[in-house]
């Protein structure tokens, strides 16, 4: 069947079996390895994108259930001024060890961060909820992730703006 | 490898990565039964077509595998465990080797399963050649007769837990008609190569073996599985690279779990709690087939029971005893963990019973001399750390909430040393290892000790994965070995490379070092065992549906030398947090006819990040080794320490008796209602 979709900010087009889940496609098909598969029931986080904007877990759909719609892999978001100060974050406070979570994770914040938040903890950890870390305990996650978004609130919107990343 | 850089932008190159040309996908048909004869196979490759038996290999090895438990690479006759591979299927893709799954045809004839190990140990064999279904059976330390005031006596269980990394097991296999090359995931290329070579009677100079970037281990990946050997021979059979990725499921049923060990221990003390003798039947649930822990695994326990503790009279009963289950592997502290807990449990029993402090009943049994044990452990003067453990972990500021208490010594596997080789290229000094990181950032290990000893800028430093066609000789990373035996061999390394400069240059200088092409690999043996104490404080809040909140956990390690501060921190926190879900939510659970009731890593009881909010402080103690960088060994040691703290201060609170793990919410409540 015939697929059409935004991959990263470009359409697409592709022909693909109807049971095929969407993250073979990104990974087979698109070569977009960012993208984990750590379980096969939906329940780990490491094959989360974005579809529309919004996490999702692309081993938990078929690649035709995004026709027309617009999937960003961890690989599409790397211009953006939010996610470059999450990688830095999770680089300079360990946000991982092995670094299989990691693509998954960085998502779901970037997410979080995205949307604003009231800066506590527990939203932060509600927001990784869906994402399984058997490395770190989560605890340089957390730290990492609120790091990053006390520097973005520093960031004034203007600045954010110059950068034709504002809201 | 990529590097941590690499890893944030989604560029890592895990195994499931990894793709070559013309390379075609392998999937496994699995025994739906725990026990059944089978009588007759349909599928592309069947056990009539590949023969061997998978090797022992990584942790618990050592111990020479007995004939009817070892482990056919594809079950022939008797199926022994749901999950056991029977046949294999091929496909140029995943869809279609799963699609070839549907076509394979299995005749079974089911049998009654064995599934608890007690019961086990005096039935019927489940494996056909074997006598008993006792895998190994020892008896540590001495009989006696004691005088004794109290005698203690409990029966304490931790269930099957797994291993569960993110990133499942996986390899890539090629033989190109004369060579064997395998990329893995895995926590040693070494004890894969040997596995490999013993497996398919293959000459070990035929056989490759490169490490990719691995997704967390915990014990898992330093194995060596029947499902390697089958990929392995379908490639030489059909001369194509071939992949195995397992999926979650898989990992449930046929991975190897550890612990499953079941402690019955008698103390005898005086009335002021001095334990004056120990004795225990261990038994453990080792599946159907002997990996080397299996067999490791009850003694091993047996001998490092005592702990810290000085007790003069032992007399343990160690036995393994094969059950229709999947095989038994190491997990996070592989023993050191199931001693611990047993030990730490019946201390706090002991202390009710006579009503004294837990703490005084731990200090009393502590020495301050050296103490070898009746089973062999030597222990190091324990009663001065643990004295300042408790000053540190500040035990008084917390004792109104009733905190739980452990104390333990983690003694790492570092006895044989470990191989590293340097090499200087192009201005860049590369270095391999012998034991595997999965996660534990030997990257900083490595380019902490080259810089000090080398003098050269971490720049210029590249830690490479491991890769047999690279350092010849190595050994693994698991028991806590790595920053010791690793950290020694990267000094002997770099020593021996600025030696050799010296002779040739009658001088040395970082810059006289980048501007050579040279290469120099060291084995560095060593000898003898090592004592790491540590000891945990835990408090914990009790809501009215009975739900545990941890709420504080306080550790107090000695890590030898820190090598690395943060690292030692991450490390002892995610170690906290395996050791929290052990005693709240983690286990594998059988039914009685043998089936995985688990379906899924939630399930399994993996603690997401909602699960613990709580506050976890490290406090690390700096007690050297004599080794050159005074390193000891610490990535074991949260899994041992913390479950025994969590349950005695849930047993505090609540007043509730606990003995097994994971804990039972139920079991709380009932007391309330009493
Ligand atoms: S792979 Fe998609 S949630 Fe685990
Ligand atoms: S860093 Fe290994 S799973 Fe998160």
């Amino acid at each position: 069947m015939e697929l059409k979709f935004t991959l990263n900010g470009e359409k697409r087009q592709i022909d693909v079996e109807p049971r095929k889940l969407l993250i073979d496609v990104l990974r087979d098909d698109f070569g977009l390895t960012s993208v984990h598969s750590g379980c096969d029931t939906a329940m780990c986080g490491a094959c989360t994108v974005l579809v529309d904007g919004k996490p999702v877990k692309s081993c938990n759909l078929l690649a035709m259930q995004v026709q027309d719609s617009e999937v960003q892999t961890l690989e599409g978001l790397s211009n953006e001024h939010r996610m470059k100060i999450l990688k830095k974050s999770f680089l300079k406070n360990h946000g991982l060890q092995c670094g299989f979570c990691t693509s998954g994770m960085l998502i779901s914040s970037f997410y979080l961060l995205k949307k604003g938040r009231e800066s506590d903890d527990d939203e932060i950890r509600e927001a990784i909820e869906g994402n399984i870390c058997r490395c770190t305990g989560y605890v340089s996650i957390v730290k990492s992730i609120r790091e990053a978004d006390d520097i973005l609130n520093k960031t004034s919107l203007e600045e954010l703006e110059m950068k034709g990343e504002g809201r | 490898m990529s590097t941590f850089e690499d890893k944030v932008n989604g560029r890592g190159l895990f195994i499931d990565d990894v793709r070559l040309p013309d390379m075609q996908y392998v999937a496994f048909f699995r025994s739906e039964y725990a026990r059944a004869r089978v009588k007759h196979v349909k599928a592309d490759f069947t056990s009539r077509d590949l023969q061997g038996i998978a090797a022992a290999a990584g942790e618990g090895s050592e111990s020479d595998v007995r004939t009817p438990f070892r482990e056919p690479i594809l079950a022939g006759d008797v199926v022994s465990y749901v999950g056991q591979p029977i046949a294999a299927v091929v496909g140029r893709t995943k869809y279609e080797a799963e699609d070839k799954l549907s076509e394979v045809e299995v005749d079974y004839e089911p049998l009654e399963p064995l599934v608890d190990p007690e019961g086990a140990i005096n039935s019927e064999p489940i494996l056909p050649d074997a006598e008993s279904n006792i895998i190994a059976e020892n008896y540590l330390g001495k009989d006696f007769n004691v005088d004794a005031s109290v005698v203690v006596e409990e029966r304490l269980y931790i269930p099957r837990i797994l291993t569960n990394p993110i990133e499942t097991r996986g390899l890539v296999a090629h033989y190109d008609g004369n060579n064997l090359t395998v990329w893995i995931s895995t926590q040693s290329v070494y004890s894969i190569k040997e596995a490999f070579s013993r497996s398919l009677s293959l000459d070990p100079d035929k056989i490759r073996v490169i490490q990719v970037d691995t997704g967390g281990a915990f014990g898992l990946k330093g194995g060596f599985y029947p499902e390697y050997a089958v990929v392995a021979l379908i490639s030489m059979r059909t001369g194509k690279p071939m992949k195995w990725i397992e999926s979650r499921s898989e990992h449930i049923v046929a991975s190897r779990p550890g612990r499953g060990a079941i402690g019955k221990i008698k103390l005898y003390a005086d009335t002021r709690g001095k334990v004056l003798g120990l004795k225990g039947d261990i038994i453990v649930d080792a599946g159907a087939y002997d990996t080397g822990m299996g067999s490791f695994a009850a003694s091993y326990i047996a001998y490092q029971l005592s702990g810290p503790y000085a007790i003069d009279r032992q007399y343990i009963h160690a036995v393994s005893v094969a059950t229709n289950k999947a095989p038994l592997g190491p997990y996070r502290g592989a023993g050191r963990p199931e001693a611990a807990y047993f030990m730490e449990r019946m201390m706090d029993q002991l202390a009710k019973r006579l009503a004294i402090d837990p703490i005084d009943v731990r200090l009393r049994n502590l020495s301050s001399s050296s103490f070898v044990s009746p089973t062999g452990l030597k222990i190091d003067p324990a009663r001065p750390f643990f004295e300042r453990a408790l000053r540190e972990m500040e035990y008084e500021r917390y004792r109104g909430m009733k905190p739980g208490v452990s104390f333990f010594v983690l003694v790492p596997a570092a006895s044989g040393g470990e191989g590293c080789k340097i090499t200087v290229r192009d201005g860049l000094v590369h270095v391999w290892l012998g034991g595997s990181t999965h996660g534990q950032r030997h990257d900083l290990l490595v380019s902490k000790i080259v810089s000090s000893e080398l003098g050269v800028d971490r720049g210029s430093i590249v830690y490479e994965l491991s890769d047999s066609g690279e350092l010849s000789k190595g050994i693994g990373a698991w028991g806590s070995r790595t920053a010791i035996v690793g950290g020694n061999a990267v000094i002997q390394a770099c020593r021996k490379l600025k030696d050799e400069i010296v002779k040739e240059k009658g001088g040395y200088s970082p810059s006289m070092l980048t501007d050579l092409n040279k290469s120099v690999e060291v084995f560095a043996d060593f000898r003898g065992s090592l004592n790491s104490f540590g000891a945990n404080l835990a408090t914990v809040q009790i809501n009215e549906l009975s739900q545990v909140d941890v709420l504080d956990v306080v550790c107090y390690y000695d890590v030898g030398r820190a090598i690395n501060e943060s690292v030692v921190r991450e490390q002892i926190e995610g170690g906290t947090i395996q050791g929290i879900g052990q005693v709240l939510s983690e286990k594998l659970a059988y039914g009685k006819d043998g089936q995985v009731l688990t379906s899924s890593i939630s399930d399994a009881g993996v603690l997401r990040s909602t699960d613990f909010r709580g506050r976890i402080t490290v406090k690390i103690a700096e007690f050297p080794s004599d080794l050159p960088h005074g390193a000891k060994g610490v990535g074991e040691s949260p899994t041992i320490g913390v479950p025994p703290a969590i349950v005695s201060a849930i047993e505090n609170v609540s007043g509730v008796k606990i003995l097994n793990t994971p804990i039972d919410p139920l079991s709380l409540t009932r007391r309330e209602n009493e």
